[in-house]
């Protein structure tokens, strides 16, 4: 990545490359076994019992709106921002 | 080993095989399911197991009488496993389990009702977690591991007898979700599209019918599945309703749910509050929620770099990456209102220049005609409304909603 080249690649190869799965998959190396190459996912999602039940209320919910939707506002006043207009100012200057 | 004499032995064998009829003439699933789950390791099984590696003829305890011998191909093979179990040969211990587990099905099969849909339940976890080891130790020998491919193969015929009509279907996405953990292991998660296929298209069944616990698992791996596929859309449908639905003790689960559904939320213009970032330990992502926040792509990058080997190993690194045209986007819009503070009048004619200056400070090195390539691509993906004065190096914003909000939508493509 970096530059110009990161940014647009990716861009002109997003119609072409399918992402096939392998990310998830990838090889992992059992250190304290020797050497074992076997195939891991490290996000295997834990079993519930059979017989768990629960209420689907209070937290799952309370979760579910920890998102902000309208954060993309107009105030300039945070650092940096503040560092932004000054750079800008003092390069208005200059030119 | 306390000493175990043969007679104790014997009474062990009968006890279980007493224990194993009973609990199939009388449809008691709870007692059942005791006695195939070999991973609780329960005391019963351990003694069990040590009196069958001392009686070692167990076969003609069940043949003496018909009570156990109809269940024969079922109970002699799964004494062969735990036996093998016990003493740590777990690719033998495989070999037999999967042999009674068939004979099993077989059974099953023929029973008309779905009495035994739970003791079906603990057979299909128990043949993953014992073909999980039984392959680390084929790998670890320098054998090919192949007993996870196997009981994959096991699982689709128990999704077989479980998929068609009547009172066994509800079992069925719980072997669905038995086979996403090994397809997502073997990373053959292609062969998950046929299950969803006839979970998805069945009209004959509720989705919502089945138990609580499949489907909460069922959305966390569909919905990985999408986010590979970059439909942010119905990830974002398929992993919310999991983190809705999830037991809320199980903090684990949240925890994963919510490692993908935040680059999909990111994705779609919604971020994290920090709360949750913090409490369930997924600070990888604050630098990343930082940066879109201030327009600020140094930090992107860096936070990209930063946990590079974690997020391709999640496979979302894509997904990030592609964020940094709304970082763009953010940065453009501070630049627009820093120049409309100063003179509302101009603001909406941005020089190609001032944004080359901004990124330099970003350490970004770009010229005018790259910047403008950037912008171009912006208003593309309707990121930003307006149009070039080429001439003039000036990006000539709309006065209307120049930076448009996703919305909840994903960027154009």
């Amino acid at each position: 990545m970096g530059g110009v080249g990161g940014g647009v690649g990716f861009l002109l190869d997003e119609v072409g490359v399918y992402c096939e799965f392998e990310m998830a998959t990838e090889q992992k190396t059992v250190t304290e076994d020797a050497k074992i190459d076997l195939f891991e996912d490290d996000d295997e999602f834990e079993e519930f019992e059979i017989n768990e039940e629960w209420e689907d209320k209070e937290e799952g919910k309370d979760v579910a709106q920890q998102w902000e939707d309208d954060w993309d506002d107009d105030d300039v006043n945070d650092d940096f921002s503040l560092q932004l207009r000054r750079e800008l100012e003092n390069n208005t200057e200059k030119t | 080993m306390a000493y175990l004499s043969m007679g104790e032995a014997h009474r062990r064998i009968t006890d279980y095989l007493n224990r194993f009829s009973d609990a199939v003439f009388s449809q008691d699933v709870s007692s059942l399911k005791q006695l195939l789950s070999f991973s609780s390791n329960s005391p019963f099984l351990i003694s069990l197991a040590d009196a069958l590696n001392l009686f070692q003829d167990a076969n003609r305890l069940i043949k003496q009488s018909d009570k156990y011998s109809q269940f024969g191909d079922i109970i002699l093979p799964l004494f062969r496993s735990l036996q093998n179990y016990r003493t740590g040969n777990l690719v033998e211990s495989y070999q037999a389990f999967e042999k009674s587990a068939n004979a099993f099905i077989q059974e099953f099969r023929n029973w008309e009702s779905a009495w035994a849909l739970e003791a079906l339940y603990v057979l299909a976890y128990e043949i993953r977690v014992l073909a999980e080891r039984a392959d680390r130790e084929l790998a670890s020998t320098g054998k090919s591991p192949e007993k996870l491919k196997a009981a994959g193969s096991y699982l689709m015929k128990v999704f077989g007898v479980l998929a068609g009509k009547g009172a066994k279907r509800v079992g069925a996405l719980y072997v669905t979700c038995q086979l996403f953990k090994i397809y997502f292991k073997l990373g053959t998660v292609h062969l998950c599209r046929s299950v969803i296929r006839s979970i998805e298209t069945a009209r004959i069944f509720d989705f919502e019918e089945f138990p609580k616990r499949d489907k909460v698992t069922y959305m966390y791996y569909t919905g990985r599945l999408e986010v590979f596929n970059e439909n942010f859309p119905a990830a974002d449908q398929k992993l919310s309703y999991s983190l809705m639905h999830c037991n809320p003790q199980n903090g684990a689960n949240i925890r994963m749910i919510l490692k993908y559904l935040i680059p999909v939320k990111l994705s779609i213009g919604i971020l994290p509050k920090d709360s949750i970032l913090v409490k369930f330990d997924l600070v990888e992502y604050s630098n990343i929620v930082q940066a879109l926040r201030r327009g600020d792509l140094r930090l992107l990058r860096q936070a990209l770099q930063d946990h590079e080997d974690q997020f391709l190993r999640s496979g979302v690194y894509l997904v990030l990456e592609k964020l940094e045209l709304q970082v763009y986007q953010r940065l453009l819009k501070k630049i627009y209102i820093i120049q409309k503070q100063k003179d509302p009048s101009k603001a909406h004619q941005m020089k190609l220049e001032v944004i080359v200056k901004a990124l330099k400070w970003l350490e970004m090195d770009m010229d005018v005609d790259e910047v403008e390539c950037i912008v171009a691509i912006l208003i593309y993906k309707n990121l930003v409304k307006g149009y070039f004065a080429h001439k003039s190096k000036v990006v000539v914003l709309s006065k209307q909603d120049p930076f448009p909000k996703l919305n909840g939508k994903p960027v154009n493509s």
